[in-house]
């Protein structure tokens, strides 16, 4: 489901099959580095929208975790961990954030949720079928690891 | 004489000339009134075009997987969307092509993925479990069969339309 009105509703119904938060967490800067970011960022949305579409029964697409690369990691991460406690009190016991940006694989121990760090994909000069393999690959992936971790 | 007959006077001139003007400045004020009224009527119902997804020649006994692209329009905004069919020619030979959504919630199921219960698809959400042809496994979620798309075969390609739950298809 995602964060829509229509889904929503849904949610209010079958609140007792839905038990996943997907977080993307998307880093934002405008100075130097601000295309590598966008990009990594613009991946992971597109990546968390088709693993949504295919899992939409069990679980939520929240909106992205959007932070400055100057935030203070320390920062950061208690910042995503309020969101996964709050999430986790309303019935959401897993918790999954998909990300591009490297930086929280050194604070993984540190989070409340499970992280997925995805590879960054320089998309801009790709063609398209190119393109829609590598998505297809990293979706059919992603889908796994969250199958498994439901088991 | 005749001359004399036909002969328009003023008065009938003005009046007609009068009614010829306006009823044509009538006829362009309420053509697109009418046709603005008219207009869902005329055009066709949306979406029930069908789309080329596969050769008939790759369709097999198995279920495959085909995915495709439809055009949906809201509003003004044209988008395409991803779609995906179960494809697969049954016992007398006919093809049959499922939709892939889940009844339950809508997520998207697989064939044959689920090793305890092998030749069913399967949702991989709240384990729901459907027969080769659809059916519903009763004692799991789904409380009805998987919606079957319209199809047609045209120079040995398969088409689909839209899905629509069975009994209707």
């Amino acid at each position: 489901m995602k964060w829509t009105a229509n889904d929503v509703d849904m949610y209010e119904k079958e609140r007792q099959y839905i038990d996943t938060a997907v977080i993307p967490l998307i880093p934002l800067t405008l100075s130097e580095g601000a295309k590598a970011a966008v990009s990594g960022g613009e991946f992971v949305q597109l990546l968390t929208s088709e693993i949504e579409r295919q899992l939409k029964g069990r679980l939520f697409l929240l909106p992205p975790f959007a932070y400055f690369t100057a935030e203070e990691q320390s920062a950061r991460t208690e910042r995503l961990n309020d969101w996964t406690s709050q999430l986790k009190e309303s019935g959401l016991h897993h918790v999954f954030y998909v990300t591009g940006d490297r930086a929280w694989k050194e604070y993984e121990p540190d989070l409340l949720g499970e992280l997925f760090l995805l590879p960054v994909v320089p998309f801009e000069h790709m063609d398209e079928a190119y393109k829609r393999q590598i998505v297809h690959d990293q979706t059919s992936k992603l889908l796994n690891a969250f199958i498994s971790r439901w088991t | 004489m005749s001359e004399k007959k036909h002969r328009v006077s003023r008065r009938q001139f003005l009046n007609y000339t009068l009614t010829g003007v306006g009823g044509f400045m009538a006829a362009g004020i309420l053509m697109p009134m009418a046709r603005f009224a008219l207009d869902p009527i005329l055009k066709g119902e949306a979406g029930a075009e069908l789309v080329p997804v596969a050769q008939v020649k790759d369709i097999t006994t198995e279920p495959q997987r085909f995915d495709f692209k439809v055009k949906v329009k809201d509003a003004w905004y044209e988008s395409e969307e991803p779609k995906s069919a179960w494809v697969y020619k049954d016992d007398k030979g006919e093809i049959v092509a499922l939709s892939p959504i889940c009844k339950h919630l809508g997520c998207t199921v697989n064939w044959n993925a689920d090793k305890a219960h092998p030749n069913q698809f399967f949702c991989p959400c709240h384990y729901g479990r459907y027969t080769k042809d659809g059916t519903n496994v009763p004692g799991t979620p789904p409380m009805h069969p998987l919606d079957r798309y319209e199809y047609k075969v045209k120079d040995g390609k398969l088409y689909l339309g839209k899905a629509k739950p069975r009994g209707e298809a």
